[in-house]
């Protein structure tokens, strides 16, 4: 109690204030000048350890949005998306984290696929900007999907911190790149991809049928290239092409359902118009297509003589 | 000008330069100082008794800083009881604060896509910048100790008491605002540990009855927290509360300066307030004894604290970028608002029967049917204010005249008593809850518990802190001996992974000790030539006797630096 008491009526001597003011302040000068003088490595160090951090990440976000198309090794799903670990891809790096975000440094292989393209940037940037704007045209891809739109800015669900984390993870595989041949790459660009639809001049009967697909408000849910952009049932953009498909399809055969199967590809759009519950494609733009969206009473609120130009017209659509 | 220049002209001849320059210098200091020579200056850090006529006055009388301190204490004031000086540091840390978020001001955009980028610019490219982020949250927290611990001194001595009332009043605002800058701050990283401590700190006042939604949205900017609610949360922090603070303060040590400081209970006649009737004999001058004494406690405790951000203070934690999406497991508020998480999980309005009488039951029935008040509401929303109001009125309700110890057994034993009461709720707040009574325990299945422990999404993780090239490629068996070559630290984590499973597959299901049939496995597999994943299986019997999984991964790169 005593020592209680002498502490809390504690007068420290006139020496003892000027000392300890003294003691700490010079402590706290001591202490900023060893900061100051540790964080010139320091801080190296920890922008080091936010990169890698930054790739730990980005290996979640890969997990949960890429993978399903790439891969969880980013070797690549036929048909869904090509290799990405690949030499041809990503290259080969040598130096870690810091080659990822500096353009050429430490790059011992180049990518022969950016060279193709004949993409001048770096690495990390190309991937950062399908990963955010995708690759939403066919023609631009090369391949038969498209790149879906990820960044937020861009309609797709990831931040902007997501984006570039999961570009440089991607960017990583570089330092130890798959190399060997048996991978899925898209063609080469010019070579390949899906074929384009052929311009042929249209006849009066089927501009008659090109203005109907919008006014009869076909385009709400289907897609035609440079006329509409529905996203709800099928893309019409081949749509002539795909009905001469049909009628040889054994699939399509197997499930029509209450109507004769198609015998011509005429026969096939008419039958998909009227009776659109007859036979049900399985891909839609937004997953598996359902019976029952499309309306069923167009045999009776669509003009006979309407009716034939909007069927003339989709016979075009090669 | 050109009298000026005579008289100059007259003093060189008469002096020479030397002198003549010293004299003007020293005029110079002495304006600045408002009335102290060097040498004045220079006796008073020596300690020299004053000179006569007392020059050092003048500055209390002519300029403006020492104008609002008095030119002597009562000498009964001076020794560290009964003030503690902490009303001081308490101000004292408000001015760090002020200087290390200035600092931070200038690296720092309040936008949802910049705000976390800049964080990591801080940290990384910003010299001292991470030492000031530490120091600005170190001297946060110890702000809020010192502000409640000021309090809690002022209520043991008494020194509330009449004429002090009002004093007491602005004190109370000023811990309020204290513990809102704090928590506006909190906000401004913008990581998961922000962004949900924030959420959950509104989500309190949206459920507050008729103007809680509204609250809630004006300070969300949004029905979400985005990037309204971080500018507003930013403005708060950096301008209205610092500024009513500021206000506050000075109205605050006005008083203080009016009344003077109380002193000690014992040295005073019951009812009677001496505080500014000083004899002569009692006078401590400010200058030299309480400058020097000031300036020391400022210099030590600004020392402690810049010696405690470079050593065992563990830094401000910057956890993954914030996701609405995303609810990290067991979020929490800062510490200091535990004891209002504490009192939110009070599960009924008259929790003092045990619930197994029925009649607990019976009373929340009757006050939701009735009034519409459930336990959350009452506890979360209604009882808060009150225990602010409670602490305001505290002076006007005591009757007791006396400020002595021995008069107040009744009013210390209750203060110490609603002490123990907020400590008990502050540890309750915790997701783990209280120790030995259990209340406040929200963990979860023993799986998802396990997995907080070793391999959390946010904040430390014992998994990932295995040093590199010790988590070894391969599917690992957690068993007791697990024995990896060149793997210590894996084998020691595995091993601690297997005893708490146990215990906490034991601990939930006591009787039927189903946990024995509990088995996991940790894979680490190579994604990349520097990145690892990890994956934690556990399999396990619920107490149900449904077989269940659990499995919960991590990623691991070499250069992340989790093994310091």
């Amino acid at each position: 109690m005593n020592l209680f008491k002498k502490i809390i009526t504690y007068r420290p001597s006139f020496t003892v204030r000027i000392l300890a003011g003294l003691v700490g302040f010079l402590a706290m000068l001591s202490v900023c000048t060893i900061v100051g003088i540790s964080d010139i490595g320091a801080l190296g160090e920890r922008d080091i350890n936010f990169k890698a951090r930054s790739i730990e990440a980005g290996a979640r976000t890969y997990a949960e949005q890429c993978a399903r198309c790439h891969g969880l090794d980013g070797k690549g799903i036929e048909a869904n998306g090509p290799t990405l670990s690949h030499i041809s891809f990503v290259g080969k790096s040598e130096e870690t984290i810091a080659a990822n975000n500096v353009l050429g440094s430490k790059e011992v292989t180049k990518s022969t696929r950016l060279t193709q393209l004949g993409w001048t940037g770096s690495l990390v940037n190309y991937i950062r900007g399908v990963v955010a704007a995708g690759i939403p045209i066919k023609s631009a891809a090369d391949w038969e999907t498209i790149h879906p739109t990820f960044s937020q800015a861009y309609g797709g669900n990831l931040r902007e911190d997501e984006v570039n984390n999961v570009s440089n993870y991607v960017a990583n595989w570089a330092l130890a790149p798959y190399e060997s041949d048996d991978v899925i790459l898209p063609p080469e660009p010019g070579t390949g991809g899906t074929p384009r639809p052929t311009a042929v001049p249209l006849s009066a009967e089927q501009e008659k049928g090109k203005e109907l697909v919008v006014s009869l408000g076909c385009n709400a849910c289907h897609a035609i290239r440079g006329v509409m952009n529905g996203a709800v049932g099928p893309n019409m953009t081949n749509i002539a092409t795909i009905a001469e498909g049909k009628v040889t399809d054994e699939q399509y055969k197997a499930n029509v359902k209450d109507q004769p199967a198609a015998t011509t590809a005429e026969e096939y759009i008419v039958q998909s118009i009227y009776h659109p519950n007859a036979y049900i494609e399985p891909q839609c733009p937004q997953g598996a297509c359902a019976a029952g969206i499309m309306p069923q009473t167009y045999e009776q609120s669509i003009p006979a003589a309407d009716f034939t130009a909007l069927v003339s017209y989709l016979l075009t659509l090669k | 000008m050109a009298i000026v220049g005579q008289k100059l002209v007259q003093q060189l001849k008469t002096t020479g330069l030397k002198a003549t320059l010293a004299q003007r210098l020293d005029d110079g200091f002495t304006r600045f100082t408002s009335g102290l020579s060097w040498n004045d200056v220079r006796g008073v850090l020596r300690g020299d008794p004053a000179p006569r006529p007392n020059t050092r006055v003048k500055p209390h009388t002519e300029g403006f800083w020492f104008h609002i301190r008095p030119s002597f204490y009562h000498e009964a004031v001076t020794t560290l009881y009964p003030t503690f000086r902490l009303g001081f540091l308490s101000a004292w840390i408000f001015v760090l604060e002020i200087i290390t978020g200035i600092f931070l001001m200038i690296f720092y955009t309040p936008s949802p896509g910049a705000a976390y980028p800049n964080m990591i610019d801080i940290m990384t490219n910003v010299p001292f910048g991470k030492f000031m982020r530490d120091l600005h949250r170190l001297g946060a927290e110890a702000m809020v100790v010192i502000v409640t611990l000021h309090m809690w001194r002022t209520f043991v001595t008494a020194s509330y008491k009449k004429p002090r009332q009002f004093t007491w009043f602005t004190g109370v605002l000023l811990l309020i605002i204290t513990m809102f800058l704090s928590f506006s701050g909190y906000l401004l990283p913008w990581d998961q540990l922000a962004f949900w401590a924030v959420t959950i700190g509104t989500s309190m006042a949206d459920a507050a009855p008729l103007a809680g939604p509204t609250i809630n949205v004006l300070l969300r900017g949004a029905p979400e927290i985005g990037a309204g609610g971080l500018l507003r949360f930013y403005l708060l922090h950096v301008l209205l509360f610092p500024l009513i603070g500021v206000v506050f303060v000075a109205v605050h040590y006005y008083k203080v300066v009016r009344f003077g400081i109380s002193l000690p209970p014992e040295m005073e006649a019951v009812g009677e307030d001496t505080a500014r009737k000083v004899t002569p004999d009692k006078r401590v001058n400010f200058m030299p004894d309480i400058l020097t004494n000031e300036l020391m406690y400022v210099a030590v405790a600004y020392a402690i604290l810049a010696i405690s951000t470079v050593t065992w203070y563990a830094g401000a934690p910057l956890e993954n970028h914030a996701n609405p999406l995303v609810t990290p497991q067991h979020t929490v508020a800062p510490w200091y608002f535990y004891w209002l998480q504490g009192l939110i999980k009070i599960p009924h309005i008259f929790p003092f029967f045990p619930s197994d009488w029925g009649i607990t039951a019976s009373i929340d029935g009757f006050f939701a049917n009735v009034l519409g008040l459930t336990p959350k509401t009452l506890w979360g929303i209604v009882i808060p204010p009150l225990v602010i109001l409670l602490l305001v009125v505290v002076p006007y309700i005591d009757p007791n005249p006396s400020r002595r110890y021995a008069d107040r057994k009744v009013a210390i034993t209750l203060g110490v008593l609603f002490e123990l009461l907020i400590l008990y709720l502050t540890l309750g707040g915790r997701p783990q809850g209280v120790p030995v009574t259990g209340f406040g325990d929200v963990r979860g299945d023993p799986a998802t518990e396990v997995a907080q422990d070793f391999i959390p999404d946010e904040g430390e993780s014992i998994i990932k802190a295995i040093p590199y090239d010790q988590l070894v490629v391969g599917t690992h068996e957690v068993v007791e001996d697990l024995n990896v070559p060149d793997a210590p630290e894996l084998n020691t984590v595995v091993h601690e992974l297997r005893d708490e499973m146990i215990k906490k597959m034991q601990l939930s299901d006591p009787a039927k000790k189903l946990s024995n049939d509990a088995t996991a496995t940790l894979a680490v597999t190579q994604l990349q030539d520097n990145l690892k994943s990890v994956l934690l299986t556990i399999n396990y019997t619920d107490a149900e006797g449904t077989a269940k999984q659990f499995t919960k991964g991590a990623w691991v790169h070499k250069d992340a630096g989790h093994a310091e």
